[in-house]
């Protein structure tokens, strides 16, 4: 750790903040201070109902949520630590767990995760986020898909349609069959860069796993300069020309009547997509759910996942309550009251998602991650931070977004500067 | 108080005690003026120190020379949004000045309703930018707004989709930037024609003056002060505008309206690279002295001719 | 200037103006509009439109019941904070800055233009170059996390406006009265209450507008230097905001964003003529 840290952790824990007291006769009430962005909508819920499952077993929960985005929730993190007072826990993610375990200690999970034997049933790509330098010090609490596929049956019904498509070749040939029958705009999208972001992964991905893996997760130059990813790029300029060029920068949610109603056809978005559907207002039957294209018809997982993080704290309930809240996210129970609210799937692979509270797309989403996993197809998500820090994430994103709303550069352009963007942001 | 003064008068008194007698004055005055300046130089001279340093999720020492500038200066990011600054600056300074001043001279035309009118053209200023921002993303879109509003009362070829056209969208953010902010330059104008001396005018009249020309031998050249001011304050504003674009355009289509303001917050917050922030913040700084230091020397040497006319 | 009420020069203005004013008016109905229809509406039609049925209770909801994550008590406790922040430090830095500007203006003191023209390139100084050293400054001083820190950000910070809003006001002062007090034997503090202090309410209006306006709708400091409870009402409208990812909710986000603008637009429309007056009082040099 740096100077200035050390500095400021010192500084800070001898400075004006008052811990609470606790009187020595009576047991530690456990007690949790969490920071995340969870403020509103299904993940607002979903983290309160875990709060009260926390309160249930006799915890103080403490839950700060920080209104606007990831940016705005790492800006309070930022202060909190800087000023000598990390909260317990923190909605962290990715790559940047590895960075911000940096500059403030975190505690050993290891313990705890070995006595409920977690590592067993969590995908090892996945793990490895979670335990930089070898030990677990953050634990991921639900996964998505950022390739699923969404089909609007009316849309389907107007293409004549009877067939899910598999490979992009039957993607694009469904989306031509649906220009044809009247759906004006065969892609419903939104404007903000991590959609544009998704449709770009969800084309190299789903054309060639390997080169993503090797183009985008490990940056190998050959593969950031390939066929696969100039195929890639060709592939997201179809998409582009398929989608409503009016969008501006608002969010997909604004196009969910059209996509129900069959004037946008398909939707590439994580699995979170249903449950916004259906609390806007939509049936289930409204729409289909499938993995993304992927050309060797095996399915190809996107994987993003979020994750709490514990800072290192030296009072004793808080230190009660990190241990409580650590055994809350590994159990099986917890993590399907959780992924139930936001549609998500569980981290842990032994969940059975036969009940009554999964939906199919769920089912769907769950088993294409295990058959993924057994055929090393399960890649990070690059649109969504959990291939590589920010920094370099925006930068690449940067030449993406570009490139899908400036329909005049080209896939050759495009490789050149991701080229670059990747060396600047080194 | 006759007796401080006295006793002030008096030669040969020792300083000190019409110090401490005097230092509660003291205190507020130089207290907080102090902490203000204090703190905008201290301020700034740490985010100069960072931005020398390899600084990422948080402040570290280090020294890594101009680094952190080239590779922000390098980025297309960066060369875009110091164009589209200039682009911006020039036109939302000039659009706003001039709306300001044609509403002012409207409302001063002795028309009925004047305190509704001026009501309707300050409110902008009360409402904060995110909203704007947000409800003109609403207003310019094509499918929503504007666009969809007169292609379905008739007029069918209308466009209007500069906010998702890649050339033209700063100019989105110009209309917005130019509603929300003339109110103010129209008040400092209606001041300043309020306050236009009436013997200027009532000789003018005498001399046979039509209105235009009252305009450009009397009233504008007294307004010249006041456009002073306006431009100064509203290049603030167009230099640290980030709300607005955020929740206008967030830099969109894709980055053709990134604007410094926003690379600065991207780089610092967002991307957890502080020294390059840094670095960006400090140019952002150094395009604005370009700009003040012209007019803090002109301001200068205009004093100067007073003092020595 | 003749005053001929139906010529036709005069119909032209009066059209102009009136359009003009339906352009700046046109945001505000569209919320307005907005606040009134159902969220399902918005998401099921357009963002722009008129209410199929008038949902009042949006502004029930938006007031005291919806939700940022636990707490439901709608944005009724966030005004609550935004007005502890807001009011003292509109006091605070509009007070400091009369004194300071008139210090700077007519009382005089060695190194007065340097402090001022420091004090004032202030308003230069960028947001996003003060955010972490305040954090380092709060952590320092232990007011992190409460709302007196927030006050004490915005006073310092507004001071650099209202120094340049009073001083430019003050130079119009005849600086002979002062010499003249002084003469008598006043001293500083009498000079102000007595003289300075009565023809000063122009601007000082214009002041208070200007910075209630401004510590009323920041959002970023707001965000960053409270917790949970503390928070002001820009980071209520953030959260409702952001559940556009999951259900749009822009009815009763509407309607609370026209709940949170009331208390500037009613500064607006109250002071609206002492903000023109103000400024002409002084001439702004």
């Amino acid at each position: 750790m740096n100077k200035i840290s050390r500095r400021t952790m010192l500084a800070g824990t001898a400075g004006l903040f008052v811990a609470p007291r606790l009187s020595r006769a009576q047991a530690v009430k456990p007690r949790l201070t969490v920071i995340s962005q969870w403020s509103a909508g299904s993940d607002g819920a979903a983290i309160t109902a875990l709060g009260k499952k926390f309160e249930e077993k006799g915890g103080i929960w403490q839950h700060s949520p920080v209104p606007g985005f990831t940016t705005e929730m790492m800006n309070k993190l930022r202060a909190q630590i800087i000023a000598g007072d990390p909260p317990a826990c923190s909605q962290l993610k990715g790559p940047e767990i590895a960075a911000w375990s940096k500059i403030a200690p975190t505690v050993n999970l290891d313990d705890l995760v070995a006595a409920a034997g977690y590592e067993k049933v969590v995908a090892p790509d996945l793990a490895k986020l979670h335990k930089p330098g070898g030990k677990w010090i953050s634990l991921p609490l639900q996964i998505y898909a950022t390739n699923m596929l969404f089909l609007s049956k009316r849309a389907m019904d107007k293409a004549k349609a009877d067939k899910l498509p598999v490979t992009w070749a039957d993607f694009n040939a469904l989306a031509e069959k649906m220009k044809a029958g009247g759906v004006t705009y065969p892609i419903a999208n939104g404007g903000t860069r991590p959609d544009d972001g998704q449709k770009f992964e969800a084309s190299f991905a789903g054309m060639s796993p390997t080169a993503y893996r090797a183009g985008i997760m490990n940056l190998d130059e050959t593969a950031l300069k390939g066929p696969e990813i100039k195929a890639a790029f060709e592939q997201t300029r179809k998409l582009a020309n398929w989608m409503d060029p009016n969008t501006g920068a608002q969010p997909y949610a604004t196009h969910l009547k059209s996509f129900v109603d069959g004037d946008m056809g398909m939707l590439i978005m994580g699995g979170w997509a249903q449950g916004v559907l259906l609390n806007a207002g939509f049936k289930l039957d409204d729409f289909i759910i499938t993995p993304g294209p992927s050309d060797n018809s095996k399915p190809v997982f996107l994987l993003n996942a979020d994750a709490f993080i514990f800072w290192q704290r030296s009072e004793p309930d808080l230190q009660a309550g990190q241990k409580l809240m650590a055994q809350l996210v590994m159990d099986p129970a917890i993590q399907t009251m959780y992924s139930q609210i936001t549609g998500s799937i569980p981290v842990r692979t032994d969940v059975d998602l036969s009940g009554a509270g999964w939906s199919d797309g769920q089912r769907t989403t769950a088993a294409a991650l295990k058959n993924a996993v057994g055929n090393n197809q399960a890649v990070l998500s690059l649109a969504h931070n959990m291939a590589h820090e920010n920094g370099l994430t925006a930068a690449m994103i940067d030449v993406i977004t570009d490139y899908v709303k400036n329909k005049t550069v080209t896939p050759d352009q495009a490789i050149t500067r991701l080229a670059e963007a990747v060396e600047g942001a080194r | 108080m006759t007796d401080a003064v006295a006793a002030a008068a008096r030669p040969g008194r020792p300083a000190t005690s019409g110090v401490i007698r005097r230092l509660p004055e003291y205190l507020i005055i130089w207290v907080p003026l102090l902490l203000s300046a204090g703190h905008l130089v201290s301020f700034a001279l740490w985010t100069i120190w960072i931005s020398f340093t390899p600084s990422t999720l948080v402040p570290v020492s280090g020294w890594v020379g101009l680094r952190n500038y080239t590779a922000v200066m390098a980025t297309r990011n960066w060369k875009i949004a110091f164009d589209n600054l200039l682009l911006f600056g020039s036109a939302f300074v000039l659009l706003s000045l001039l709306t300001g001043l044609a509403l002012a001279i409207l409302i001063d035309q002795r028309i009925r309703g004047e305190n509704v009118l001026r009501s309707i053209f300050l409110y902008p200023l009360a409402v904060s930018f995110v909203v704007t921002g947000t409800v003109w993303s609403w207003l310019l879109n094509p499918g929503i707004g504007i666009q969809k509003l007169v292609n379905d009362l008739g007029w069918t070829s209308f466009r209007f989709d500069w906010l998702v056209n890649g050339d033209m969208a700063i100019w989105t953010i110009v209309i917005a930037a130019v509603w929300q902010s003339s109110g103010f330059a129209m008040a400092l104008f209606l001041a300043g024609l309020r306050s236009v001396d009436a013997d200027l005018v009532k000789a003018a009249q005498i001399d046979g003056a039509g209105p235009i020309r009252m305009y450009r031998r009397v009233i504008l050249p007294t307004l010249w002060p006041i456009t002073v001011t306006v431009v100064v304050i509203q290049l603030q504003f167009a230099i640290s505008t980030f709300d607005l674009v955020r929740a206008l355009t967030n830099g969109g289509p894709g980055i053709a309206t990134q604007l410094p303001a926003l690379v600065v917050y991207d780089l610092m917050f967002q991307r957890g690279v502080l020294g390059r922030g840094a670095a960006a913040a400090v140019m952002m700084l150094l395009i604005l002295l370009a700009v003040l230091l012209p007019y803090a020397a002109w301001r200068y040497l205009q004093r100067r001719r007073a003092t020595h006319a | 200037m003749r005053e001929q009420t139906f010529a036709p020069g005069r119909m032209l203005i009066y059209l102009v103006v009136t359009l003009v004013a339906a352009a700046w008016l046109a945001p505000l109905v569209v919320v307005a509009l907005n606040s009134l229809r159902t969220n399902q509406e918005i998401a099921q039609t357009s963002m722009i439109g008129w209410p199929d049925q008038w949902a009042w209770r949006n502004y029930l909801d938006a007031w005291s019941g919806f939700c940022v994550a636990e707490t439901c008590a709608g944005i009724r406790p966030y005004m609550l904070n935004s007005a502890l922040v807001t009011i003292p430090a509109t006091i605070l830095s509009t007070l400091l800055g009369a004194v300071a500007g008139y210090a700077v203006s007519l009382w005089r003191f060695p190194g007065d233009r340097w402090i001022y023209g420091i004090v004032t390139l202030g308003i230069f100084l960028p947001q996003q170059m003060r955010l972490l050293p305040w954090t380092i400054v709060l952590r320092d001083i232990g007011l992190i996390n409460t709302l007196t820190g927030l006050v004490m950000i915005h006073t310092i910070q507004g001071l650099s406006f209202t120094t340049l809003f009073c001083r430019n006001y003050y130079i119009a002062i005849p600086p002979e009265l002062i010499r003249a007090a002084r003469i008598d034997g006043a001293g500083f503090y009498r000079i102000f209450w007595r003289i300075v202090l009565p023809l000063s309410p122009p601007i000082l209006i214009v002041t208070v507008i200007w910075q209630f306006t401004h510590i009323w709708n920041e959002f970023l400091y707001g965000v960053t230097f409270t917790t949970g409870q503390q928070q002001p009402v820009t980071a209520a409208l953030i959260a409702l905001a952001t559940a556009v990812a999951d259900i749009p909710q822009q009815g009763v986000q509407s309607a609370a964003v026209i709940i949170a603008a009331l208390p500037t637009l009613l500064v607006y429309l109250l002071g609206g003529r002492y903000f023109v007056r103000g400024l002409t009082a002084g001439a702004v040099k």
